[in-house]
């Protein structure tokens, strides 16, 4: 009689982590992550340097000439900003390493052919299922932490007037809905190589649908905003003011709709508009605070969730042959 | 007495890594996207265009001057945009896969034991693999670019000369280029490499690294912009760390060379914008090729033919 209790997932979890851990492969790929992450930032924080600099330049000359500095702006200054190219790191590669621990978490029992040995024992195919995937989620929220932290640490030594509690906060629902998000890819990659034929060919097609939702979708919908056809912006090339902006675009409903769909169709674009105003990268929602922001992007996290429930109720649902064996 | 082996293993492979289904996917999906990248390029063109009659009027009506429109400078060739950022990102992954899959194909049937056994040298072997490996992906830019001339041809109140007809091949060389990089980086990677998964993971960190790191490294690209053919020319912030390391990376960044490349050949290249590299994109990307070919000969010639699959 099976063990109806949680406790065969736990162990199956474990087992699995500790696997992931003794060969320092979630190692590797965090590392990785990490280190992709915090370039992005070092550089975003030059870059900035380079403009306050630049600006004091400006300004300097401005007064020494006599005249006033109000006519340049000053380049604005908000930490969290600074994390834009990190969480696009964490959209692109982090999907990628999700993708990567859910291939191996099927791929190990087929490749050992440990897969029949293991329905063996007095467990229920959702208890093997569960543990699997708490393994994964656990590993994706252990590897982003570290990210995030390494970041946040970053951040905090570089911003030089410190965080407050209030974008710690932050930057914990943003880690929180990551994990959501990475769990999207790491269920596709364990679903599609515990059931396809050949776990190497699940592998390539979960890469396939990837490069569909996490840069293609986008790409697309990015490609065709008519801001971004002409280097620099064609609203600025056409010095048109921001609120004069929006009123010409009213002419462009439909357009937006179709290029909107394109990006939303994909839980990538989801998970950067929520983390995009969580973090006040997106200017419409820099310094509002965290509560009607959250409500505002209560349709991108629900959309995450419901992608990550969804699959998980897949990956439960879908019957397991055990005599998958076959190794690739 | 080498070079029947080699024809031989080359079009047997060729023709083995045609019969699997995922590279028939990915390449069926490289060839989708060429075609949608003619309609998105076309598309957006035509909507700045509208935007530009919008803004004009708006503007007249307000009494401020009317500047020239943007599309008026935008090339036909510049149409085809979008498909640099295809190839670099599609293209490049499906190289990788045809590259890895042409030497795990053998390892996994466990045909080496049985090709070593033949009158082959591994230089027979390995440069029926490269050439193999050549030819397909010529197969599939030669495919993108006949889509792309036709749709050239379609697309109304668009006629480009014979100097851009010229370009257009020019790219269509440069981006075979780009994939054979990867190509031989996953067949390299594929016959070094003691597990399978480690043979293609090699080739596609690499690929992460050159698409998404390195340009944040040379001109604080995010990785969004980087994937955006005209965002990602905007120029490098003006400080010295971006001009040093745009000169000391830069060529090693294959896909900024890339980029460079073929915004030259479609005629996207903004003014006054150019790589920060020291060696020029083109020749940039021929070198890397040319490495990459030496590191797969050395990996493909040094397989151990004795020895059949995968050790994981």
């Amino acid at each position: 009689m099976p063990d109806a209790t949680a406790a065969p997932v736990r162990i199956i979890a474990a087992k699995d982590i500790r696997d992931a851990l003794r060969d320092r492969f979630i190692l590797i790929v965090a590392a990785f992550l990490s280190i992709a992450a915090t370039v992005a930032l070092v550089t975003g924080a030059i870059a900035l340097r380079g403009d306050v600099a630049t600006y004091a330049a400006a300004k300097a000359t401005l007064l020494a000439l006599g005249k006033s500095a109000d006519a340049i702006k000053a380049p604005e200054f908000y930490p969290l900003r600074l994390l834009r190219g990190a969480i696009e790191q964490i959209e692109i590669i982090g999907a990628a390493i999700a993708i990567l621990i859910g291939y191996r978490a099927a791929a190990n029992e087929r490749g050992r052919q440990t897969l029949a040995l293991i329905f063996t024992r007095p467990l229920h195919r959702w208890q093997f299922t569960a543990g699997k995937a708490l393994a994964g989620l656990g590993l994706l929220a252990g590897g982003l932490a570290s990210a995030l932290g390494g970041l946040t640490l970053v951040l905090h030594l570089m911003a030089g007037i410190g965080l407050t509690a209030d974008d710690l906060l932050r930057i914990a629902v943003v880690w929180a809905v990551a994990v959501a998000y990475t769990a999207c890819f790491f269920l596709l990659g364990f679903i599609l190589t515990l059931h396809m034929k050949l776990p190497g060919h699940a592998l390539l097609a979960a890469f396939a649908v990837w490069l569909l939702l996490v840069l293609i979708a986008p790409q697309i919908g990015d490609t065709l905003d008519p801001d971004n056809q002409v280097a620099g912006g064609v609203f600025k090339q056409l010095n048109i003011a921001k609120p004069d902006q929006i009123e010409i675009m009213k002419g462009f409903a439909t357009y937006e709709t179709l290029r909107d769909g394109i990006e939303q169709a994909s839980v990538t674009k989801h998970f950067e508009r929520f983390s995009f105003a969580v973090l006040g990268i997106k200017a419409t929602y820099t310094g509002m605070p965290l509560g009607p922001v959250l409500t505002e992007m209560l349709g991108n996290l629900v959309w995450i969730l419901l992608t990550a429930l969804g699959l998980g109720a897949v990956a439960l649902a879908l019957p397991i042959n055990p005599d998958r064996l076959s190794k690739a | 007495m080498t070079e029947a082996p080699t024809l031989l293993i080359a079009s047997q492979s060729a023709r083995f890594v045609l019969r699997e289904r995922t590279v028939a996917l990915l390449a069926m999906l490289f060839v989708a996207l060429v075609l949608i990248s003619a309609w998105l390029g076309w598309q957006a063109t035509a909507t700045v265009n509208r935007v530009y009659l919008d803004a004009a009027a708006f503007l007249q009506k307000s009494g401020q001057p009317v500047p020239t429109n943007p599309v008026l400078d935008i090339s036909p060739l510049s149409l085809m945009r979008n498909m640099s950022v295809y190839v670099a990102l599609i293209g490049a992954l499906s190289a990788i896969v045809i590259g890895n899959r042409l030497v795990g194909l053998d390892r996994k049937a466990g045909v080496l034991p049985l090709i070593g056994v033949r009158p082959a040298s591994p230089a027979a072997y390995a440069l029926a693999k490269i050439a193999a490996l050549a030819g397909l992906i010529l197969l599939l830019a030669l495919f993108s670019g006949a889509i792309a001339t036709l749709t050239l041809l379609m697309l109304p109140g668009v006629v480009p000369d014979a100097a851009q007809w010229a370009q257009l091949a020019g790219f269509i060389w440069v981006s075979a280029l780009y994939m054979v990089i990867f190509g031989l980086a996953g067949l390299g990677a594929g016959a070094a490499a003691r597990s399978e998964t480690v043979g293609l993971l090699v080739p596609v960190t690499l690929w992460l690294t050159l698409t998404f790191m390195l340009p944040q490294l040379t001109a604080n690209l995010n990785p969004t912009a980087a994937i955006n053919p005209v965002s990602a020319l905007a120029p490098p912030p003006d400080t010295p760390f971006f001009r040093i390391a745009g000169q000391i990376l830069g060529p090693f960044s294959l896909a900024d060379a890339y980029k460079f490349a073929s915004a030259r050949l479609l005629d996207y290249l903004p003014p006054g914008i150019a790589s920060p590299s020291v060696i020029p994109p083109v020749a940039d990307l021929t070198l890397a090729a040319l490495l990459a070919a030496a590191l797969a000969w050395r990996a493909l010639t040094r397989l151990p033919m004795a020895q059949g699959d995968y050790d994981a």
